[in-house]
């Protein structure tokens, strides 16, 4: 028997851990921002759980701003990259022929590129517009850039299996039109593999989140990003273990508990035999 | 339509993608505000010399122009001249390239050793106890950023028990080529973990899927049926219709290795593409900017082709239709 789908989202609980933390994070006691001089590199202790980093400021409590960074990047991500992928995949796998033809070239041409590279190159020199928005969304916007492919492809694929069923003929027969026809009937059977690939792209963005802010192009500091904190602790080259402990044990849990996450959705989306 | 009909076209659909990209990398490049004449030192040039310049790197032309310029250059072979070094791309990709390839080459070689076998002894026996723990293994392996790993690794064999450099590529001048070889060798063991670790679970889960797919049908169970043994089964029947989709994996891997590899040389200090790409971006190098992406859209584009050309020549429905 197929277990209900709680059970499926409980790989899931380190992410609903970190963003509880990232929730309360400015609630709580500690200051990411606080420099002391006195207490640098100072081990895991009572006052500070997590240490101290090379400017005396408390890991634990920039490893909760993190969070917030992180998450925030992975969210958006998602959402942009549904937002483009979307229309792109429902336009070639209900219309076919023609827009199918060149939907699927720019989505073959899109992933010929590297996409951190491309992220790079464009948070580099931002356009005016994306500018003006806070940090955390310029970054979700460049990762967007390239990584709106698994959303249009799984939906065209849905499309095209689905316009042919018998539920939309009956709609069409009944004098549905077209935007009703895919807003009522294929979208809400469609959304699963849409929402499966919204997962594993927000996972991959924090991960890519992370790397940005490690080569120095993300978030710009002194937002305390995990990033940036794993940046800090190879510039320390290995003196504070803590330094590159947390903020990876944190990375890991986020990208774990998001693919866990997906997995999760899919397998419990899919009617064929477990244990794929 | 016959066979040769049938590879036309596809061909030509690649064809079409190639130009897109092409297309792409142009408007991207084209996009990229500032040019290299932009720079404080640049202004404090006379007027009449930086006009000279201005007209000799082609700065002022029409989009459309240095569109056309671009692509006749291109199918003449010639990438440009680099803004930053004022060398052509082309030397400067003969001299990075190599590292890149040792790096990367040996590092999708050992994916391909170990994620094979882990795929398919994940395949073997889906849900097994070996089946979970390799899935866990793999799951958790992708969860790692690659420069937590290259972090780890410099941290444990290079600081604290000093086995393995920890960056660079050479370590002496002056030593003969043999001994030369060895140290580059010695210095590209962590990146090469690093790169491979990375690209083990995404493979090797692929493998098993693909694997799972193809032998998961009704056709799959008519020959466990018949009486193959399990081994068999996979590598007899399994791989050949997995073949399809991992090859075209195996095509677009290529750009996840670039941008991997990025990081990877960043933190080891490698002087190959992915810190040529890094610099290049930092300087706003636009013609190798565009080489290098261009470059790496046509390899990708051109071993995706051939997966899918493989594909349709295995493929017995399309055989059969000459």
């Amino acid at each position: 028997m197929r277990p209900e789908l709680w059970r499926r989202l409980l790989p899931a609980w380190p992410v609903a851990l970190l963003a509880a933390a990232a929730a309360v994070a400015p609630w709580l006691p500690g200051n990411p921002y606080r420099t002391d001089l006195g207490a640098v590199f100072t081990a895991p202790s009572a006052a500070h759980w997590m240490g101290t980093d090379g400017l005396g400021r408390d890991v634990a409590s920039r490893l909760a701003h993190g969070a917030r960074v992180s998450l925030t990047v992975g969210f958006a991500t998602a959402a942009g990259a549904i937002l483009v992928g979307l229309p792109l995949g429902a336009v070639a796998g209900y219309r076919g022929g023609f827009w199918d033809a060149a939907v699927s070239r720019v989505i073959e041409a899109a992933l010929c590129f590297p996409a951190l590279l491309v992220a790079v190159a464009i948070l580099i020199d931002p356009p005016a517009w994306l500018r003006a928005l806070p940090d955390p969304l310029r970054v979700a916007a460049a990762l967007a850039a390239l990584g709106w492919t698994p959303a249009a492809r799984y939906l065209r694929a849905e499309f095209l299996r689905l316009r042919g069923s018998e539920a939309v003929l009956s709609a069409r027969a009944a004098g549905a039109g077209t935007l009703r026809i895919v807003a009522l009937h294929l979208l809400p059977r469609s959304l699963g593999p849409v929402l499966v690939s919204a997962a594993f792209g927000a996972s991959a963005a924090a991960l890519a989140e992370a790397a940005l802010s490690f080569v120095g192009v993300g978030v710009s500091p002194p937002t305390p990003t995990w990033g940036a904190m794993l940046l800090e602790a190879m510039r320390q080259s290995g003196r504070a273990w803590w330094l590159a402990l947390f903020p990876g044990l944190a990375l890991f849990a986020t990208v774990y508990g998001l693919n866990g996450l997906a997995e999760g959705i899919r397998d419990w989306l899919d009617p064929r035999p477990q244990h794929r | 339509m016959s066979r040769v009909g049938r590879i036309a076209r596809r061909l030509g659909t690649y064809g079409i993608t190639l130009a897109i990209v092409t297309l792409i990398v142009f408007l991207l490049t084209a996009a990229f505000p500032g040019d290299p004449l932009e720079d404080e030192a640049d202004h404090r040039l006379p007027p009449e010399y930086r006009h000279a310049l201005r007209a000799q790197l082609h700065l002022d032309d029409p989009v459309g122009v240095r569109f056309a310029r671009w692509v006749t250059d291109l199918a003449h072979g010639d990438l440009g001249v680099s803004s930053r070094e004022r060398r052509p791309v082309a030397t400067i990709l003969r001299e990075r390239l190599p590292v890149s390839i040792a790096l990367n080459g040996t590092a999708v070689a050992l994916i391909i050793l170990l994620a094979a076998p882990l795929g398919i002894a994940g395949a073997w026996k889906p849900g097994s106890r070996w089946d979970r723990i390799a899935r866990f293994g793999t799951t958790a392996l992708y969860a790692v950023p690659v420069f937590w790993t290259a972090l780890l690794l410099q941290g444990l064999f290079a600081v604290r028990l000093a086995w393995l450099p920890l960056f660079g590529t050479s370590s002496a001048v002056g030593i003969s080529a043999w001994s030369r070889a060895a140290d580059l060798a010695r210095h590209l063991v962590l990146p090469v973990t690093c790169v491979a670790l990375g690209g083990l679970a995404y493979v090797s889960r692929f493998v098993r899927t693909a694997l799972l797919d193809a032998t998961g049908g009704d056709g799959g169970r008519a020959i466990r049926a018949r009486g193959a043994t399990a081994l068999r089964y996979v590598t007899h029947h399994g791989l050949g219709q997995a073949a399809v989709p991992l090859l075209t994996l195996a095509g677009f891997l290529i750009p996840r290795v670039v941008s991997g590899s990025l990081l990877v040389e960043e933190i080891f200090n490698l002087p190959g593409i992915g810190t040529l790409m890094f610099d290049s971006v930092m300087a706003r190098d636009v013609p190798v900017i565009a080489a290098l992406t261009l470059v790496t859209g046509i390899v990708t584009l051109g071993a995706v082709a051939a997966a899918d050309l493989l594909a349709a020549w295995a493929d017995p429905r399309v055989r059969r239709a000459a």
